[in-house]
C-alpha cells in the first residue's frame, strides 16, 4: 500500500469518508449524548484517545497477530483503553463520568473503533495509523458538537452552560429528548451529503 | 498446526495478562482519588435530601465541611443513620437514610431525608443505579424525586405501605406517585425498596428517638 500523505488521511477522515454522516456509524452515542456540549466534547475526546491509541496498538502488533484471532485482539485493545479513560473520568471528572453515565463503557462497541483498526490499523505502518484514528475521531466530533449546538441552544437555551437565548426564550423540550437527536442528526446528513460531491451511480441503477 | 493453535493461545494469553495489568495499575494509582470522589458525591446526596443545599460553586473541600460540621452518622444494628443540624449545629433538622434494593437491571441506591418529628418527607435522591438511561434512568429526574417532597409518612393498608406507583398522571391519593412510562420493572423496584427501607428505618428512628438515643 502506497504511504498516503498524512494530511490526505487526515481530510478523508474529517470529511470524505466521515464516520457518521458518511459511513452512519456511532449513531447510537450521537443521539444519547449530544443533549449538552459539554458532554459532547469529552466523550469526543474520549472517542479520539481510544481510537487513536487502538489503532496504534493494532498496528504496532498487525505483523504478529494471527489473522484468525485478530478481531478478539482488536476488542481486548479497545476495551482496555476505554476502561482507562473510564477510570481516568472518574477520578478527575466525576462529575461528567455522572453525566455521561453508560456511555463511555458504551465506546467499546462504537463500530468506528473497530471499522477503523479493521480497514486500516491492521494493513498500515503505525503513524498514519495514529493519524487514521485521530481524523476518524475528529470527524465524528465534528458531526456531535454540531449536532449538541443545535439541542443545547435550542433546547436548554445555554452553550456550553452559559446561557445564551434571551429570557422569555421558550425551551424546544424535544431538542433534549431523543427525537429531537434524531431530527437533528437526520438533518445534518442530507444537508451535508447536499453538499457534497454526488455519488457514483452505479450502471444501471436507476434514480 | 498445532503450532500455529498453540500460538495463538498463548499470544491471547499473554496480551490479555499485559493489557490487564496495564489497566489493573492505572486503578490501583487512582483508586484513592475515586473512593474520595464517591463519598463526596455520597455527602453531597445527604445534604441534599436534607435540604441543605451548597450555593451553585461550592466546591468538593467545602462539601466536605459543611458536611462534617452538620451531619451526625450513627451507625448501628446493621443501619446507618444521618442526622442532620442547622447551622448552629445545635438544631435537628431531619433525618436521612439509605434506600437500596434491586432495581430492573441491577441495584438502586438512594437516600431519603425525613423531618425530625417523622411526620413528611423532606426529600429524596437515587444516586447511582444501572437503569435504561431515559426510561427508568430517569429515577435522578427532578420531577420525579419532587413527587416525594413533602409526603406524610403514614403506612396505610394491610401491608403498611407508605407509598404506591401508578400509571404517569393518574395519581390522586396522597400516598400515590407517578410511575415512569415505560419504565415498570424500575418502577416497581423503587416501589418495593422505598417502601421496605421505610418499613425497616422509620419505627427503628422512632424508637431510637423514644429513648433518647438520637
Amino acid at each position: 500500500m502506497a504511504t498516503m500523505k498524512s494530511r490526505t488521511i487526515f481530510l478523508t477522515g474529517l470529511w470524505k469518508e466521515n464516520p457518521v454522516f458518511r459511513q452512519i456509524l456511532g449513531i447510537c452515542s450521537a443521539l444519547a449524548v449530544t443533549n449538552l456540549m459539554v458532554n459532547t466534547l469529552i466523550m469526543s475526546l474520549s472517542l479520539i484517545f481510544v481510537t487513536s491509541m487502538a489503532n496504534v496498538t493494532v498496528s504496532i502488533l498487525r505483523n504478529v497477530t494471527p489473522p484468525r484471532i485478530r478481531m478478539m485482539v482488536q476488542t481486548l485493545v479497545i476495551a482496555a483503553y476505554v476502561i482507562i479513560v473510564d477510570i481516568f473520568l472518574k477520578a478527575y471528572l466525576p462529575d461528567i463520568s455522572d453525566a455521561l453515565g453508560p456511555y463511555v463503557g458504551l465506546i467499546i462497541t462504537n463500530c468506528i473503533i473497530m471499522g477503523r483498526c479493521e480497514a486500516f490499523a491492521r494493513s498500515n505502518p503505525v503513524w498514519p495509523s495514529f493519524v487514521d484514528g485521530v481524523a476518524s475521531g475528529c470527524g465524528y466530533a465534528f458531526v456531535l458538537l454540531s449536532v449538541a449546538f443545535f439541542r443545547e441552544v435550542l433546547g436548554f437555551g445555554t452553550f456550553f452552560g452559559m446561557r445564551v437565548m434571551p429570557m422569555g426564550w421558550t425551551n424546544w423540550t424535544i431538542m433534549v429528548m431523543a427525537p429531537g437527536a434524531f431530527f437533528m442528526l437526520g438533518a445534518f446528513i442530507w444537508i451535508i451529503r447536499s453538499l457534497g460531491p454526488k455519488e457514483e451511480q452505479k450502471p444501471g441503477v436507476a434514480m | 498446526m498445532i503450532k500455529k493453535r498453540l500460538f495463538s493461545v498463548a499470544y491471547m494469553f499473554g496480551l490479555t495478562f499485559f493489557f490487564t495489568a496495564l489497566v489493573s495499575g492505572i486503578y490501583e494509582v487512582n483508586e484513592e482519588r475515586i473512593a474520595i470522589n464517591e463519598q463526596i458525591k455520597l455527602q453531597k446526596v445527604v445534604l441534599e435530601v436534607l435540604g441543605i443545599v451548597p450555593e451553585p460553586g461550592t466546591t468538593d473541600m467545602q462539601v466536605r465541611e459543611i458536611f462534617e460540621k452538620r451531619i451526625k452518622v450513627e451507625e448501628r444494628e446493621g443501619r446507618i443513620l444521618y442526622r442532620g443540624f442547622a447551622g448552629d449545629g445545635k438544631t435537628l433538622v431531619g433525618y436521612a437514610f439509605p434506600l437500596y434494593g434491586p432495581g430492573f437491571w441491577g441495584p438502586i441506591y438512594g437516600m431519603m431525608g425525613v423531618e425530625p418529628q417523622l411526620e413528611k418527607v423532606i426529600g429524596v435522591a437515587f444516586y447511582r443505579h444501572s437503569e435504561t438511561p431515559g426510561l427508568g434512568g430517569r429515577i435522578t429526574e427532578g420531577w420525579f424525586r419532587n413527587q416525594f417532597a413533602g409526603k406524610r409518612l403514614h403506612a396505610r393498608g394491610k401491608e403498611g405501605r407508605y407509598f404506591s406507583f401508578v400509571p404517569a398522571g393518574t395519581a390522586r391519593a396522597d400516598s400515590e406517585l407517578d410511575a415512569i412510562t415505560g419504565a415498570t420493572g424500575t418502577s416497581r423496584g423503587v416501589e418495593r425498596l422505598v417502601n421496605e427501607n421505610m418499613k425497616d428505618y422509620l419505627p427503628w428512628i422512632a424508637r431510637e428517638k423514644a429513648e433518647g438515643k438520637i
